[in-house]
């Protein structure tokens, strides 16, 4: 069974947030019919490609439904990856965990589904779609505790960016209310589930690293490296692009705007690179 | 160069491009590039989007078999051939 003293006593804690907040998706949040046309949906300088030189020749109509198309973006990101999350939570319901771990996971995998109903209403309500991702998972095999590392491990990474994303838009008065709010909320939950990610992936690591071959130990800092970036490259979406009207040339104007926001990525992930550094996760720097 | 190869060429361009195997610079257009571990799974999201720029259509993973990735030819004759 996968405890330690420390994880049960965080696990306890966490769950004994999680029924003090513990929210209604359904009331927690009022959905306008119509958004503020004149506010926007995504922060400015945070938008993909607002670092290239289209951005700066766009009227304020374009970036306002650009921005839109951002936001719708951002939360069918969050719908892939919570759903991949839920997915993997549930598999290890009841199984290797303690009963406090268990308890979380339950809590986990209630806000997850949460933050999707908000980010599944925001899309297809204002903008009518959710963007599909387009990752693909091949079976492949593991040495012990690798696979459970590597699930946590890909949350945090996931969990990280993100939240980064929600405390700063909610924070960001140019934003519709309503977009501030749902950023707002996920921000809540999210520094929980980080909480849990960070003790579980040390936990894992510790318990299981010193078993695995230096190949297995090298794949590791490499794979988490790579996803990193992969996870990058989904918030540089060509859709988005199409749909706002800005561009016939949507891919290259990703590349472009994926070259011109290289700083922005280490920015926002900088205490996390640091944080698996430090934990020797990786060696080296991903290439963001 | 017929539109067959010179598509052919265009993904060898892009897998040598991207992969970070060293055995990149020996594939052909049969070579087993998932099973030899030339291009990896998180690299396929990033083909699929290169893919729907080559051929302006949009893919739908879920849609997709087994296999669909496993060579230039096999990825050429599904996104192209429709096979």
């Amino acid at each position: 069974m996968i405890y330690s003293d420390r994880l049960n006593l965080v696990s306890e804690k966490l769950s004994a947030t999680s029924v003090k907040k513990y929210n209604n998706p359904y009331t927690t949040i009022e959905w306008p019919e119509q958004l503020d046309d004149k506010a926007l949906c995504f922060s400015k300088d945070m938008i993909s490609i607002s670092r290239t030189p289209l951005f700066q020749d766009l009227t304020e109509e374009q970036v306002l439904k650009l921005a839109l198309y951002e936001a719708v973006n951002f939360f069918s990101l969050n719908i892939s990856g919570e759903r991949e999350l839920i997915a993997g939570l549930s598999k290890r319901l009841y199984k290797n965990y303690s009963p406090e771990m268990t308890e979380y996971i339950h809590h986990f995998l209630d806000e997850e589904n949460k933050h999707m109903v908000w980010f599944g209403t925001f899309s297809e309500k204002y903008a009518g779609k959710v963007y599909q991702d387009k990752k693909i998972v091949f079976p492949r095999s593991y040495e012990e505790g690798e696979e459970d590392f590597l699930f946590f491990t890909k949350i945090v990474i996931f969990e990280e960016i993100v939240d980064r994303y929600n405390y700063l838009m909610a924070g960001d008065e140019s934003l519709d209310p309503l977009v501030r709010q749902i950023h707002h909320q996920h921000h809540v939950d999210e520094s929980r589930h980080l909480a849990f990610g960070r003790e579980i992936v040390c936990h894992l690591y510790k318990e299981f690293s010193p078993r695995w071959s230096e190949e297995t130990r090298d794949g590791i800092s490499d794979y988490i490296k790579n996803y990193m970036v992969s996870t990058w490259k989904e918030y540089f979406n060509p859709d988005v692009y199409v749909d706002a009207g800005i561009t016939d040339e949507a891919y290259e104007l990703r590349e472009l705007a994926w070259n011109s926001m290289s700083g922005f990525r280490k920015e926002i992930s900088h205490k996390c690179v640091e944080f698996f550094q430090k934990k020797e996760f990786i060696k080296g720097e991903p290439e963001l | 160069m017929s539109r067959e190869s010179e598509l052919k060429e265009k993904l060898k361009e892009w897998i040598i491009k991207n992969s970070r195997s060293e055995k990149v610079n020996e594939i052909n257009n049969a070579t087993k590039i998932l099973e030899e571990k030339i291009v990896t799974s998180l690299q396929i999201m990033e083909l699929i989007v290169y893919l729907e720029q080559l051929t302006g259509r949009p893919v739908n993973p879920d849609q997709l078999k087994p296999g669909a990735f496993s060579s230039i030819e096999h990825i050429y004759d599904v996104f192209y051939e429709g096979k």
